[in-house]
């Protein structure tokens, strides 16, 4: 298989495999990440505490 | 978490992304967001709206705009702190390193930070939690394949091979176990479509 037959192939794959999102699921990732960038807007320098890193930090404790 | 483009990588111009390409960015994308953080109320009402195909992607797509249509954001919010936070820790650990090897912050870790350096990504400085969350590396494909780290996107081989390294050893599991949960509700079918999106990512690779 050449590489333009391979990457037709690959193409239609991912179409019958039905990746597409409804267009508003687009706009659920956007806010999301609008929503991110505000929390993360630093009041300080000090390192945040996001709920991820207590995880992290309790799973670390030995 | 945010990650950014330190320096710009190689590849092709934005221009030339495939149709099929910015549907499995999006795809990343909307995983990403969900695993990131809760959904609040108003992404939980554009996700009553959604109706997938008859896929298995699809299925889980108008699973979960059904069961955002009844749950509101305080119930998910429980959930995805029971789910990921706990209060000791929660039901998951959604950590490549934690997948690979029981434990947080061990190789696999560091194999993915020297790869997002090789590719001029860098996380935010502001957040300090480790680069190997599902939803970071959901977020990281998603960037990638739409080139919004740098001028260009990420060529495919590259996205294969990070996805080889850093998501086919255990993304599935992950998204399997997420389903599977005894604590997944609202994210049962969050993880059906990532399982499912995964298996399509792992032979469109082969194929590609």
């Amino acid at each position: 298989m050449d590489d333009k037959a391979k990457g037709r192939s690959r193409r239609d794959f991912l179409k019958l495999a039905g990746t597409s999102l409804p267009a508003a699921a687009v706009a659920v990732a956007t806010a999301g990440e609008a929503v991110e960038a505000a929390e993360a807007t630093p009041q300080g320098s000090d390192l945040r505490m996001t709920d991820h890193i207590r995880t992290y930090l309790e799973t670390a404790r030995f | 978490m945010q990650m950014y483009a330190e320096t710009a990588p190689s590849s092709l111009p934005k221009s030339q992304i495939a149709q099929e390409d910015i549907l499995r960015s999006d795809l990343y994308a909307f995983l990403g967001a969900l695993l990131a953080a809760p959904p609040t109320q108003a992404q939980l009402t554009q996700i009553c709206g959604l109706v997938g195909e008859d896929t298995d992607i699809g299925q889980g797509i108008t699973a979960l705009a059904r069961l955002a249509a009844s749950r509101n954001a305080a119930a998910v919010r429980r959930e995805y702190d029971a789910l990921f936070i706990g209060l000791a820790r929660g039901e998951l650990l959604p950590y490549a390193s934690y997948y690979l090897t029981g434990f947080l912050h061990e190789k696999p870790l560091a194999r993915l930070r020297a790869d997002l350096a090789q590719h001029g990504i860098a996380r935010n400085p502001d957040v300090k939690e480790p680069e190997d969350h599902i939803a970071t590396l959901c977020e990281v494909m998603a960037g990638s394949i739409r080139g919004i780290y740098g001028p260009s996107v990420m060529s495919l081989e590259d996205q294969a091979a990070f996805f080889a390294a850093h998501l086919e050893p255990w993304a599935g599991h992950f998204f399997t176990d997420l389903e599977a949960a005894k604590g997944s509700d609202f994210y049962a079918p969050v993880g059906k479509i990532g399982r499912a999106f995964m298996k399509v990512e792992t032979e469109a690779f082969r194929l590609g």
